[in-house]
C-alpha cells in the first residue's frame, strides 16, 4: 500500500511537470530578453545602454546570417551598441504568425508588414507607432534614400506608419515563356499578346505531354488569373485598375485616372469582358490547364518542364524556377515576355511600395530600432546586410552591382532596408532585365496616380466586404480562367454580390471624394 | 462535509486526476472567457474588457449571406459520412483482424491500416492531385479500359464520396485499433460456451462481439457528434483548397468563414463563428445522448 501510494503521488508529480513544461518554456524564453529591454527603456537614445533589438522578417534564415550578425554588431560597438535578435519567419506561416505576434503584445521592435499582408488592419487595431517624428530626429539616411514622392504616397491617414522598401513605382509583371520549345517551333521572339497565342496554339498543336498555359487559379493568386491579369499589357489604354478597396478584384474599377469608382455589375466593361470570353476559349481550347482551380502552385509545375506559359510577378526570370528546370532538362529555358507599355507616362503608379518595417507600439526600444535602421541605410552597413560579408558572400560589380560568390547569404533586404539610393542590381541578370528594372525604378517614367496616398478605411464596410469576398470566391477565378460559362455565371454572380459591391463602392467613393477634396 | 470526505478518502486517486483537471482548465475552460470577444469589435491592444461591445454585430456577416445554410449542410452532412462510414469499416476492420487466426498476418495487417494515420493531409492532398488530377493516374488507367476520362476536379457531385473514402482510408486504421483493444477485452468463455452450443463465426461476432462493445461504438459516435459542426478545416483546405467549382458540395463552416476573414483578420467575426459551431455541437451532443440514453442507459455519456 505504501508503495503504491508512493507510485502515485510520483506519477501525478511527472503528469503535473510535463503538462506545465509547456508553459514555462516559454516564459523562460521570453525572460532573457525582456530584462535587457526593461532596463534600457526610457534613457536609451541619451545614454546608449547595449540593447537588443529583436526584429522579425519573412523568409528563411541564411546559413552565414550568424556572421554578418556579428559584423554588424562588431560596427556598432561602441556607438548604437545594438545586438540583433532577427527572428526569420517562414512565408507560409508569416500572416499568421505576425498577427499573433503583434495581438498578444509580444515585445518586437521591428516587424515587417505590407498592404498586401495586414498593415491596414494593424494600422486600425493600434499596432504600430506613428514614425515621422523618429525619423525627424535619428533618420536622416532613411529618409535621404527614398524619394518624396514614395514617402508622400505611402502614408496612412497622413502619418508614417512604416518604413517604405522598395526601389520601384510599378511591379513588374511577365509571362514565363519556354524560350527552347519557342525557337524550336521556329517562333520569333514574343512582342505581343497575339503572338503569345500563336506560341500557345503551337504548343498545343504540336508538343505532347505539355499544357500550353498555367495561369492561378488560387483565389489568393487572382490577380494571375488569365483574364485579370490582361489589363497589365499596353492594350489597356484606359488604365482599368483594381480599386483600392479589394485587392486585385477587377469588379470595382478605376479607369482613366479620373478618381471615380466603376462597378462591373452597373455597366460591363467591354474590355474586361473580352478578355473574360478569350479565357474561355483558351480554356475550351484546352490551352489552359483543365485542372488550373486545383492547382495550388503554378511555379511547381513549370519547374518540372510541364507548362510552356505561366503568368509571374516581377521582371526577368527568377533564380530558382530557371536552375529547378534546367535540372530537369538541360535544354530547356525560359525567358520573361513584358506586355507593358513602356512608353514615358503612359502607365500610372500610386507609388505604393510593397514591403514595410514597422515599429510595434508595444516596442520599449522605438528610438534605438530607427537608429538601427537609419545606420544600416548607410551604403557601407546596408551592403552587409543586404549582400553579407564582401569577398566571402558577394563582391562589387561596379557600384551599382553585385555578384553573389556562394550561397551562404540570400537576398532579402526588402524585408527591412530595401530603398532606391543604395540598392544594386544583380549582374547575373540578363541586359532587358536590367533595363527593365531601372525604368520601373524611375518615377518620371510614370503618371501619378490620383488616388496616390489615398487608403480605404473599411470599418463602416467590414461586414460587407467579408460577405462580399467569399461569394467573390466561388465566381472570380473560375470565370476569369474560363473553366465556366461566362454570361451564366456572371448572372449568378451579380445576383449575389451587386448589391454588397454597390455600398462597398459608395463608401469608397465617399472616402475618395473626402481625399481629393482634401488634397 | 462530505465532499471534502469523499476527497480525503480517495486522495490518491484525486491526486492523479490534478493535471488533467489543470490541462482542462487551462485549455478548456479558461479560454471560454474568449467567447466575448464575439460580441465587440476586438482590439489587441485594448484587451477583452477594453474593446468596444457591438452586440450581434458580428454575426451579420455569416448569417446574412446565403451560404450559411449551405455550408452548416455541407459541414454535416460530410461529417455524418465520415462518422458512419469511418467507424463502421473501421468496426469491420477490427472483427476481420481479430478473426485472423496467424499473429504475423494480424500484425502486419494492423501496421498497414494504421500507416495513413501519418500522413499529413498536405501530402495527401498531393497524392490526391496525382492520382485524380486530368492527366492524373486514374484517367490514364479509365483509358487503358476503353473509358472516357473524367474530370474529377470539375465534378462536384462526386467530391463528398471521394472526401468519405480519403477519410476512411486515412482514419479507420486509427479507429479499428481502439475497438480491437475493446475486443480483447471480451472474455473467451462467451466463445467457448457458444461454440458448444454450435454458434457459427457469423453467429458470434453478431451475438458477443458487437454488442459486448456496443458501448465503446457509442462513445466514438457521441465524440464525433460533438464535433459534427467543425469542418476538418487541414482536410478540406488542403484537399479542395480555393477550388471553387467544388465549393457547393465541399466548402464547410470552417473554410467559408476562412476565406470572408482572411484578409480582413478580423477576431470578433471568426469567434462569432466559432460560438455558433460551439453552440450548434453542444445541441447536437444533448440529443445525441438523450437517444443514447434511450436505446442503451449504460452508454451515454452523461
Amino acid at each position: 500500500m505504501r508503495t503504491k501510494k508512493g507510485i502515485a503521488a510520483i506519477l501525478s508529480i511527472i503528469m503535473l511537470v510535463g503538462l506545465l513544461a509547456a508553459c514555462s518554456g516559454k516564459t523562460e524564453n521570453n525572460a532573457p530578453s525582456a530584462s535587457p529591454d526593461g532596463a534600457a527603456a526610457p534613457e536609451a537614445s541619451t545614454k546608449l545602454d547595449p540593447v537588443t533589438l529583436k526584429i522579425m522578417i519573412p523568409g528563411d534564415r541564411p546559413r552565414d546570417f550568424d556572421a554578418v550578425v556579428a559584423e554588424a554588431e562588431k560596427r556598432m560597438a561602441g556607438t548604437l551598441n545594438v545586438k540583433l535578435d532577427v527572428v526569420f519567419v517562414p512565408w507560409a506561416d508569416l500572416a499568421q504568425k505576425t498577427q499573433v505576434t503583434l495581438s498578444s503584445g509580444e515585445n518586437i521592435d521591428l516587424i515587417f508588414d505590407a498592404p498586401w499582408l495586414h498593415i491596414t488592419q494593424q494600422i486600425a487595431a493600434g499596432s504600430y507607432a506613428p514614425l515621422d517624428d523618429l525619423l525627424q530626429q535619428y533618420g536622416p539616411n532613411i529618409l535621404k534614400n527614398r524619394p518624396q514622392a514614395m514617402w508622400d504616397a505611402n502614408k496612412f491617414d497622413g502619418k508614417i506608419m512604416g518604413i517604405p522598401n522598395g526601389i520601384t513605382f510599378v511591379q513588374g509583371r511577365v509571362y514565363y515563356v519556354r524560350k527552347d520549345i519557342r525557337e524550336q517551333l521556329g517562333i520569333a521572339p514574343i512582342q505581343t499578346y497575339d503572338d503569345l497565342m500563336k506560341f500557345a496554339y503551337a504548343v498545343k498543336e504540336k508538343v505532347p505531354n505539355m499544357t500550353p498555359m498555367i495561369p492561378a487559379g488560387q483565389d489568393v493568386t487572382k490577380g494571375l488569373s488569365e483574364a485579370s491579369f490582361r489589363h497589365y499589357w499596353k492594350d489597356n489604354t484606359a488604365n482599368i485598375t483594381p480599386s483600392p478597396a479589394l485587392s486585385e478584384s477587377l469588379v470595382l474599377y478605376t479607369k482613366n485616372n479620373d478618381g471615380k469608382v466603376y462597378n462591373l455589375f452597373d455597366e460591363m466593361e467591354p474590355m474586361v469582358w473580352s478578355w473574360i470570353e478569350n479565357s474561355r476559349k483558351l480554356y475550351q481550347d484546352k490551352i489552359i490547364h483543365p485542372d488550373v482551380l486545383a492547382i495550388k502552385d503554378t511555379g511547381e509545375l513549370a519547374k518540372q518542364g510541364k507548362a510552356a506559359i505561366i503568368p509571374n510577378n516581377d521582371f526577368g526570370v527568377k533564380n530558382d524556377v530557371q536552375q529547378a528546370l534546367k535540372s530537369v532538362d538541360p535544354n530547356a529555358e525560359f525567358e520573361a515576355v513584358t506586355l507593358m507599355n513602356l512608353d514615358k507616362g503612359a502607365v500610372l503608379t500610386n507609388a505604393l511600395q510593397y514591403n514595410f518595417i514597422s515599429v510595434p507600439a508595444v516596442s520599449k526600444n522605438k528610438e534605438r530600432a530607427i537608429q538601427f535602421l537609419d545606420w544600416a541605410n548607410q551604403k557601407e552597413n546596408y551592403d552587409l546586410l543586404a549582400y553579407g560579408v564582401e569577398g566571402k558572400n558577394w563582391e562589387a560589380v561596379g557600384d551599382d552591382q553585385y555578384k553573389f560568390l556562394n550561397d551562404g547569404y540570400t537576398w532579402f533586404p526588402f524585408a527591412w532596408i530595401w530603398n532606391p539610393a543604395t540598392d544594386r542590381q544583380d549582374a547575373g541578370q540578363d541586359d532587358v532585365t536590367k533595363q527593365l528594372n531601372q525604368w520601373g525604378a524611375d518615377v518620371n517614367n510614370f503618371t501619378l496616380d490620383k488616388l496616390a496616398g489615398f487608403t480605404f478605411n473599411n470599418t463602416a464596410v467590414v461586414n460587407e466586404i467579408s460577405q462580399y469576398t467569399s461569394i467573390e470566391a466561388k465566381y472570380y477565378t473560375a470565370m476569369f480562367n474560363g473553366v465556366v460559362e461566362p454570361n451564366e455565371y456572371w448572372a449568378k454572380f451579380k445576383a449575389e454580390a451587386a448589391p454588397l459591391a454597390k455600398k462597398i463602392q459608395n463608401e469608397l467613393q465617399k472616402q475618395i471624394d473626402a481625399f481629393l477634396a482634401a488634397k | 462535509m462530505g465532499f471534502i470526505k469523499e476527497i480525503m478518502k480517495n486522495r490518491q486517486l484525486y491526486t492523479l486526476a490534478i493535471p488533467g483537471i489543470v490541462f482542462l482548465a487551462l485549455f478548456s475552460y479558461i479560454p471560454m472567457f474568449g467567447h466575448l470577444i464575439a460580441f465587440e469589435r476586438f482590439q489587441p491592444v485594448k484587451g477583452i474588457w477594453g474593446s468596444e461591445w457591438v452586440g450581434l454585430d458580428n454575426f451579420k456577416f455569416f448569417f446574412g449571406s446565403q451560404d450559411w445554410l449551405r455550408v452548416t449542410f455541407n459541414t454535416v452532412y460530410l461529417n455524418a459520412l465520415f462518422l458512419i462510414f469511418g467507424i463502421g469499416i473501421a468496426l469491420l476492420l477490427a472483427i476481420l483482424i481479430n478473426e485472423a487466426t496467424s499473429t504475423l498476418l494480424k500484425k502486419i495487417s494492423q501496421s498497414l491500416i494504421f500507416l495513413p494515420y501519418f500522413i499529413s493531409w498536405l501530402v495527401v492532398s498531393l497524392m490526391i492531385m496525382a492520382f485524380m488530377s486530368t492527366d492524373g493516374l486514374l484517367n490514364q488507367w479509365l483509358g487503358q479500359l476503353g473509358i472516357s476520362e473524367v474530370n474529377w476536379y470539375q465534378n462536384a457531385k462526386l467530391w463528398p464520396i471521394i472526401l468519405t473514402l480519403v477519410y476512411v482510408w486515412k482514419f479507420s486504421g486509427y479507429y479499428s485499433v481502439i475497438f480491437m483493444a475493446a475486443i480483447v477485452g471480451i472474455s473467451n468463455e462467451y466463445y467457448e460456451s457458444a461454440r458448444i452450443d454450435g454458434a457459427t463465426r457469423l453467429q458470434q461476432i453478431l451475438h458477443i462481439t458487437i454488442p459486448s462493445i456496443r458501448s465503446v461504438i457509442v462513445v466514438l459516435l457521441l465524440l464525433g457528434v460533438g464535433r459534427i459542426f467543425f469542418g476538418d478545416f487541414g482536410m478540406i483546405y488542403g484537399i479542395i483548397g480555393d477550388n471553387s467549382i467544388l465549393f457547393p458540395t465541399t466548402d464547410v463552416i470552417d473554410t467559408y468563414s476562412f476565406r470572408a476573414l482572411r484578409q480582413l483578420g478580423n477576431f470578433g467575426m471568426s469567434s462569432a463563428v466559432v460560438l455558433y459551431q460551439s453552440i450548434m455541437g453542444i445541441a447536437a451532443i444533448l440529443i445525441f445522448n438523450k437517444i443514447a440514453k434511450k436505446i442503451d442507459p449504460e452508454s451515454r455519456l452523461f
